[in-house]
Parts: C-alpha cells; sequence; structure tokens
C-alpha cells in the first residue's frame, strides 16, 4: 500500500469515525426531531416521489393500466414546440406579474409609509385586492374586459376612442396582458405590506442625518431605503416569483389558456394535459420539469442575493 | 391611559366561560360536520359513506351535476319521496358542471364512487375503459328501455352495451330577433332562414341596416362548447369528425368550406359580434337574450329564460325560432345526452336500480323537463301537448329529426380542444381554415395512436 492510499484509508475512516462519533453524540437530538423529518418525508418527499415515479409511466384516460415508458415523456417534452412556447410564456408571465407586482408594491409603500392623510384607510384598502379570492377577482376581471359587458370598453366606447368593443382577452396577441393586469391587482397588495413593514425596520435616524447632509428623496431612497430593504426585497420576490409560477386561478377563470393557447403557462398546461384528458405520466413529466425549474431558480436567486454575505 | 388599555384588554380578551362556550360550540359544530353528508345537497339526515346509517336504514348515494335554483326543489322533493317509500337515505350530492368530471374521476379512483350517478353520454367510454360502470342491459332491453326514443336510447351504447340510462337531452335551432329583422327590412314571422347562405344574406341584410345590434352570434373562446356551435358547419358540409375506425378525419375539403364558411362570417362579412374569440356561447345567448343580438344558435332554455324575463319586464322583444340551417350535405342538430349511471363499485345496485326506475315516472319525467328545459327524453312525455303545441319547444321537438351526437370517444375532451384551437387560428387569421385543419388532423392522428 502506498503512502497515499494509507493516507486516503485513514481519512477515510477518521470521517466515517467522526460521522458516527458525531451521531452518537447528538443521538438524542436526532431523536427528538424524528418524528417531524417522518412527518415532513411524508407529506412533502412522497408527493415529489411519486410524481417523478408517475412520469415515467403511461397512464391513458380510459384505463387503471400503467405502462412504464422510461423517459419517454421527458424526451417527447423537450423535442416538441410546445414545450419552448410554454417556456417562453411562462417566463414572460412571471416576469411581467413579479415586476409589475414589487413597482406598484414598492410604490404603495413608500406613500403608505409617508404621514398622509387618511393613512390607515388606505392601509386597508390596499389589502382588500389580497382578501378576494383569486377566481372571484379573476371573474371580476374577465368582465371589466368583456367586449361586450365590460365596463372598460363601455367607457372606452363613451369617450368615442373606440368604435366597438375590444376583445383584449381573446386577442391571441394581447390576452396575456389582459390576465397579467389581473394578477398584479390581485398580488400588489402583499408586496406593499411587505415592503411597508421593511420600510418601517429603517432606522429613521439614517433619513436624519442623510438630510443633514443635503441628500435629496431620490438620493435617500437609492442610499438608503433601497439598500436596506434588500432583503425583504428578496424573499418577497422569490415568494411571489414562486407563487406567480404556479399561479392556476387567474389565467385559467379569465382564459382557460386561451386563445389559442397563448396565455397558457406550464401549470395551465399540467392541468390540461394531466387532468382534463388524462394523460397523467405526461403531466407529471411537465411538473417535475416545472419543479426542476423553480428549485434551480430558487437556489441561483439566493446565491445571487447572499453572494455579499448578507443572511436572510 | 391606563384605564383606556385596561377596557380596550377588557373587550378584546375572551374570559374562561366564554372560552368554554367557545369550544362547546365549536365542538358542537363539528360533530353536527361529522354527522352531515360532507356535500351533501341538503337532504339533511343523511349518513356519510356506509351503506346504511345508525338506524339501520340502508342508503344510496345519488351524485350529479348542475343543480340549479329552477330544479334543485325537484331533487329534494322526491329524493325525501323515494326515502319514505323504500326506507332508505339518498345521499344527494351535486357538484358545478366546472369540477364534475374531476370530482367523478377521483371518486372512481378513490374507491368511493356513488352508486347512481348522472353525467353526460360522451363520458360512457372513458369509465367503460376503467371498468368504472354497470352495463344495464337487463334494464334497457326490457319493457323500461321501451319507454325511450330509440335515437336517445341508442346514445346510451357503447362496445354493444348500455351504460346508462338516458336522463336528459338537448338539441339547438336557430333563434332570430323578430324586431332586429322588421328594422332590416326582413320579414319577421317569414324569416327564409333554411340554409346557412340565407343566414348570410339576413346577416348582411342587419349589418347593413339601422339595426344596431351584431347581426350573428359567433362563439370562439377556449370552451368546450365553441366546439359543439361550430360542429353544425362542418356536419353540415358532409365533414365528420372520425371515420368508422374512429380516426380523425377533420380536415376534408367539406370541413375547410365549413371552417371558411364560419371564419368568414366574422372575417370578411363582418357581421359577427366584435371579438368572437372572447364570446363563449354563453356569452352569445346572454347577448341574445338581452336583446342585442340579430341571431344564435341556442337552446330550449335561451327561449325559456326569454318568455320569463318578458313576463318580468325585463327584456321586450319578439322572437323566433327555426331549424339550424342546412348546409351542402345537410341539416344538422348536436345532440346531448346525459344519462344516469350506475358505477360498479356500488354495493347497493339493486337499490340503484330502484332509484332509477323511480325517477322514469311519467310525471316526474314531466316536470323535470319542464322545470330543467331539456328535451324529455321519453316518448309519452314528448308527446304531450305541453311540448308539441309550445312555441319554445315544438322546433326543439321537431330538430330531433336532424339529431347527430359527437363522437363517443375516451379522449373526446383532448380531441375537442384541439378543434377549438383550430378554429381559433382561422378566426383569428394565424392561420388558413386549410392549414389549421391539417394542422389538427397532424396532432390528433399522433394523438389517437
Amino acid at each position: 500500500m502506498s503512502l497515499a492510499e494509507e493516507y486516503t484509508e485513514a481519512s477515510d475512516n477518521s470521517h466515517l469515525e467522526r460521522g458516527v462519533a458525531y451521531v452518537q453524540r447528538n443521538s438524542r437530538a436526532y431523536l427528538l426531531i424524528a418524528p417531524a423529518a417522518v412527518f415532513l418525508l411524508a407529506v412533502v418527499g412522497y408527493p415529489i416521489i411519486e410524481t417523478f415515479r408517475l412520469s415515467l409511466y403511461q397512464s391513458p384516460a380510459d384505463s387503471n393500466i400503467e405502462t412504464f415508458v422510461g423517459l419517454q415523456h421527458y424526451v417527447e417534452i423537450f423535442d416538441s414546440d410546445i414545450f419552448y412556447r410554454l417556456l417562453w410564456q411562462t417566463g414572460r408571465w412571471v416576469v411581467a406579474g413579479v415586476a409589475g407586482k414589487t413597482l406598484l408594491g414598492l410604490l404603495i409603500a413608500v406613500h403608505l409609509k409617508g404621514d398622509i392623510r387618511g393613512r390607515k384607510f388606505f392601509r386597508t384598502a390596499f389589502l382588500i385586492p389580497w382578501g378576494i379570492p383569486y377566481a372571484i377577482s379573476a371573474v371580476v376581471f374577465r368582465w371589466i374586459e368583456h367586449p361586450q359587458f365590460g365596463y372598460l370598453n363601455a367607457i372606452l366606447l363613451k369617450l368615442g376612442i373606440i368604435e366597438q368593443g375590444v376583445g383584449i382577452l381573446g386577442n391571441p396577441s394581447i390576452a396575456w396582458l389582459g390576465v397579467v393586469v389581473a394578477d398584479i391587482w390581485i398580488g400588489t397588495p402583499f408586496m406593499a405590506i411587505i415592503f411597508l413593514a421593511g420600510l418601517q425596520s429603517i432606522p429613521q435616524e439614517l433619513y436624519e442625518a442623510a438630510a443633514i447632509d443635503g441628500a435629496e428623496k431620490w438620493h435617500q431612497f437609492r442610499y438608503i431605503t433601497l439598500p436596506q430593504l434588500k432583503s425583504v426585497v428578496l424573499i418577497a420576490t422569490l415568494l411571489s416569483t414562486i407563487w406567480t409560477f404556479v399561479s392556476f386561478d387567474v389565467i385559467w377563470t379569465m382564459t382557460g389558456g386561451g386563445p389559442i393557447s397563448s396565455t397558457a403557462t406550464l401549470v395551465i398546461h399540467i392541468y390540461q394535459v394531466g387532468l382534463q384528458n388524462g394523460n397523467l405520466g405526461r403531466g407529471a413529466a411537465y411538473s417535475v420539469i416545472g419543479f426542476l425549474f423553480l428549485f434551480v431558480f430558487a437556489i441561483i436567486y439566493l446565491r445571487i442575493y447572499t453572494r455579499g454575505g448578507d443572511e436572510l | 391611559m391606563q384605564p383606556d388599555n385596561n377596557d380596550r384588554s377588557g373587550e378584546d380578551s375572551i374570559d374562561r366561560r366564554r372560552l368554554l362556550q367557545a369550544l362547546g360550540a365549536g365542538g358542537a359544530i363539528a360533530i353536527a360536520g361529522c354527522s352531515g353528508g360532507g356535500e351533501s345537497g341538503g337532504d339533511g339526515d343523511s349518513e356519510s359513506g356506509g351503506g346504511s346509517g345508525d338506524s339501520g336504514t340502508q342508503s344510496v348515494q345519488f351524485l350529479t351535476m348542475g343543480v340549479g335554483d329552477n330544479i334543485k326543489q325537484f331533487f329534494e322533493e322526491n329524493n325525501a319521496a323515494f326515502e319514505d317509500e323504500h326506507d332508505v337515505d339518498v345521499e344527494f350530492t351535486s357538484v358545478t358542471w366546472d369540477n364534475a368530471r374531476q370530482t367523478v374521476n377521483n371518486r372512481v379512483d378513490g374507491g368511493e364512487a356513488p352508486d347512481v350517478s348522472r353525467w353526460p353520454a360522451r363520458w360512457i367510454p372513458q369509465l367503460v375503459g376503467k371498468d368504472a360502470l354497470e352495463p344495464l342491459d337487463d334494464m334497457m332491453d326490457g319493457e323500461f328501455g321501451e319507454q325511450f326514443y330509440d335515437g336517445v336510447a341508442e346514445g346510451t351504447v357503447y362496445n354493444g352495451s348500455h351504460y346508462g340510462v338516458p336522463w336528459a337531452a338537448s338539441n339547438k335551432c336557430l333563434y332570430y330577433n323578430k324586431d332586429v329583422f322588421e328594422t332590416a327590412g326582413l320579414d319577421p314571422e317569414d324569416p327564409s332562414l333554411d340554409s346557412w347562405q340565407d343566414m348570410l344574406d339576413a346577416a348582411t341584410q342587419i349589418r347593413d341596416s339601422d339595426a344596431s345590434v351584431p347581426a350573428l352570434g359567433l362563439a370562439g373562446a377556449d370552451a368546450i362548447e365553441t366546439g359543439s356551435q361550430y360542429y353544425h358547419y362542418h356536419w353540415s358540409h358532409g365533414a365528420d369528425l372520425v371515420d368508422d375506425e374512429g380516426m380523425p378525419v377533420v380536415n376534408s375539403s367539406g370541413a375547410v368550406d365549413a371552417l371558411s364558411l364560419y371564419t368568414d362570417l366574422h372575417l370578411e362579412h363582418n357581421v359577427t359580434q366584435s371579438s368572437p374569440l372572447s364570446s363563449t356561447r354563453q356569452d352569445i345567448r346572454q347577448l341574445f337574450e338581452n336583446g342585442d343580438l340579430g341571431m344564435v344558435i341556442g337552446h330550449v332554455y335561451t327561449g325559456l329564460n326569454i318568455t320569463a324575463a318578458k313576463e318580468n319586464d325585463e327584456v321586450d322583444f319578439d322572437y323566433g325560432i327555426v331549424q339550424v340551417p342546412r348546409g351542402p350535405e345537410g341539416r344538422y342538430s348536436l345532440f346531448t345526452i346525459d344519462t344516469l349511471a350506475i358505477l360498479s363499485q356500488s354495493e347497493h345496485k339493486d337499490l340503484a336500480r330502484d332509484l332509477i326506475r323511480f325517477y322514469f315516472d311519467e310525471e316526474r319525467r314531466f316536470q323535470y323537463s319542464k322545470q330543467k328545459g331539456f328535451l324529455p327524453v321519453v316518448e309519452a312525455v314528448g308527446e304531450r301537448s305541453y311540448f308539441s303545441d309550445s312555441e319554445n319547444w315544438g322546433p326543439f321537438v321537431e330538430a330531433g329529426q336532424y339529431a347527430r351526437a359527437r363522437p363517443k370517444l375516451s379522449n373526446f375532451s383532448e380531441f375537442n380542444d384541439r378543434m377549438v384551437q383550430a378554429i381559433q387560428e382561422a378566426l383569428a387569421d394565424r392561420k388558413s381554415p386549410q392549414k389549421a385543419l391539417n394542422d389538427a388532423q397532424s396532432d390528433l392522428e399522433d394523438a389517437m395512436e
């Protein structure tokens, strides 16, 4: 045995021994967290494993018989044009939605933090959209944007801006914008409240010192507010991204993913393929892909934001 | 300030007595919830889950869809009557149509299928494939089955067996607004709407007249019903959806002509409401019922709704009903059948049969069709003067001769979705009708392999 091999073996042994010793030393702690760990594995781990298992099978709508097909679903998905169109549409939906909610939420939070008249009323009022079930809000927006029955078109017609009702949700080019507006309206209050909480935790002395130094409002916002809000923004946008990515109610209620699948996202397609058309295996494969996307996104996102040493 | 704080805390906090009261109330609610029937449709005393209640009474689970206010009382009264007659509990559950298919699949897959359920006949193939349905040839081949119209009874047959009892049927006719026709210089009493060309001519005349409403309602939204509105055009041009082997044949020359006509109504002739791609079948029906549309293809309940609205002074216009226009290869009216089925998981199949027989009492059938606005499926009921002499019902009874059902495919939902996409692609002018249907044909061939 060479010196190097002896060293490696010794090193391995010491690693193993150290590991065993560590477990023995903390055995009581492991025992105490075991029930929670088992529970987590059951409610979080099992569905993920089952979804992956399902994605390896063909399960037609008209039969209970599952046939093992390996990675066939994945190969077909990556080969299809639909998948890349869905990726683009999902990305567009998430980026526009999260950006809209973040910017609007920040704007509202900054104004609500100020000493404005009726602040309590506005703080409460801004929460209302978030308190309404998503599906109900989506129905309301569908009607608002309806070419024959909607307020939006009625107002534009009255003002003489248009000659006949414009079907926003029926136009494949702009339907997604019509849906994003509803999503932003629904999701903004959450962002505003989170940002408001973050703003209130910033020491007032920083602003006072900056004001004495002659910093204008914009500079105070740029060099005090934004850096101090960094961790809040991180968490809020991460959560919002995940929620928007998996959002189903708004799109489904407003457009059903149409017209011509122009508003369909990965989640909508998963529902259509897996549950409407009964192709559970294919739907599960899409789900696994979606899950991996979110997982990788979350890791990269946190890495980038914690690069400077900040901790959440 | 101290007293204020104390006062507030006194208001907001719960003392021990209140806490016990709250827990007691919560417990009572929990117990009541446990003893109730889950999603029960309101027949209070039912026991959940099992085959018999505490009293030893048998129970039968009856699942149905879309019970609206107009028919809720019908089910409540008749379920109660069946309970009295057979000394059983009827666990009645109604779910909305949106959730219906998922509910059924979940319950079947979870081994918790109801004993009796009502659903569209087009679901039969999928459920038969799952061995979820009990064949009902013993009922339908005997005296009981003779009461149904032949075509209606045929609608429940799959692979040579009856897998349901026809519960309700619906077909369609063309409605026209007599006031709009008069404004456009058309004869409201003799509208001459026999063919698609006649319909287009009338629509063009309305478009060019002083009538301030769109001439024709066209469905194009991403909804299953868009297909059912379009298939009239498709079939009447000699096109089909599948061949005898069940393979797709959606891009025949007749199909291209049909889709061309459908899209030209909007893109070339401009006789439809704006943005058909935003409009579901319900939207255009609503427009017509409001008096804001010249013509629409609709069910019998469109007329019933307008009649009711007129009686309540909510609308004020006259309408007429004619057959769906004829195409070069004939005239068709889309025919939909709902069935009552017995689930193979049921442990009370005899009781389930009794429940079905109970609901097919002639008077009950009459009351159901009358209140719900569905065509009678029992001949003796359909022959009653209430239907044959009615201005609302008469044209639909006559349309029975043009009835055509959608093909029974286990993946019809997927099939229909793809057809709706083709319709949308053409309506949005993204693809020519030929290209849209060719692409649909190709995708459907892959899906049906």
